[in-house]
């Protein structure tokens, strides 16, 4: 009610000035006035009053909820910069976390073909090493058969040696007749006496 | 002590060169040597005796060529063996025989430390060691 009263003395205000400029306008502004009701002292009552409204409302209504609207949106607004740093710092922790894991499959990697590496040099090494006492042994006893070979067969040699000549000892000792060991005898004395 | 031994040998060497006369042993000198040790009784005499002895010792069976037979043997064979060995060591040498029947046939002579062989045995050994 009152903001419309206010918009007709605005609207108003502008032609009772003209009406007062003009001289004969001014029974007419009066005229308007008195068919719309309108009192100068409830008017400006009113006018004060709604100031007075307002000034209240702005004060204890409007700035608290101002304030309160600035700091909710001034949380808002930290939340969102808070989120959005948080979104910045989880996507660096994932780029650092896919960079690590990177790095530590790359590493696990490299050790993995390394073992196989060394697994691979080692088995190599080891067959090498077997191979190389595998041939060793062999030809030790190889060498080993050879030489109980020649063993063997020198003892038999030399037992064959000393049977002929015993027996031949037991022949000769029997078949000599005395005349041939003279003839030896003679023999063996031409042969000492030449030395 | 080694000292002795040493100056005993020595006494020794000394008295076995008066002993040899041209070449042999002479049993004049000899018993010369021996009163002349039994009556100065040098030091160590037994000692000085005992090497005197292996000396003359050493000295008579280089002097004597010592046969050994299987089979009979002629003095001839034994002369001329003796023949052999006072050329062969420029000194008299005396033969003796001496049986050996483990020779089967042949002879076997030794002078000193030096033998000479020509035996079935011998060839047979040798035979038997070259196999």
């Amino acid at each position: 009610m009152h903001s419309h009263l206010l918009i007709l003395a605005q609207a108003a205000g502008p032609a009772v000035e003209a009406a007062a400029q003009n001289g004969g306008a001014a029974s007419g502004i009066s005229k308007i006035l008195h068919d719309f009701g309108i009192s100068w002292p409830f008017f400006l009552a009113q006018v004060a009053n709604f100031c007075l409204v307002a000034v209240i409302l702005w004060k204890f209504a409007f700035k608290p909820v101002l304030a309160t609207l600035d700091e909710r949106q001034k949380k808002i607004a930290d939340g969102l910069r808070y989120t959005e740093e948080m979104k910045a710092k989880l996507e660096a922790v994932q780029q650092e976390s896919a960079a690590s894991a990177r790095k530590a499959q790359a590493e696990a990697t490299r050790i993995i073909d390394e073992a196989r590496k060394s697994a691979k040099e080692f088995l190599e090494k080891q067959s090498q090493e077997t191979t190389a006492k595998a041939g060793e042994i062999l030809t030790k006893a190889e060498q080993l058969i050879e030489l109980e070979k020649r063993k063997m067969l020198a003892e038999a040699r030399t037992e064959i040696a000393r049977l002929v000549v015993e027996t031949t000892q037991r022949v000769l000792s029997k078949e000599l007749s005395d005349a041939e060991r003279s003839r030896y005898n003679e023999s063996a004395a031409r042969e000492l006496t030449n030395i | 002590m080694a000292s002795n031994a040493k100056a005993a040998q020595k006494l020794a060497r000394q008295l076995f060169a008066m002993s040899v006369v041209d070449g042999a042993v002479s049993a004049d000198r000899v018993s010369g040597v021996l009163a002349y040790v039994e009556i100065h009784n040098p030091a160590h005499s037994l000692t000085v005796l005992k090497a005197y002895r292996r000396l003359i010792a050493t000295e008579l069976a280089k002097g004597v060529a010592e046969v050994e037979h299987a089979g009979a043997v002629s003095d001839a064979m034994l002369g001329a063996i003796a023949a052999a060995m006072s050329k062969r060591y420029a000194r008299t040498v005396t033969a003796s025989a001496k049986p050996s029947p483990g020779l089967l046939a042949g002879l076997r002579v030794r002078v000193g430390d030096d033998i000479y062989e020509s035996s079935v045995a011998g060839q047979l050994a040798a035979l038997a060691s070259s196999v």
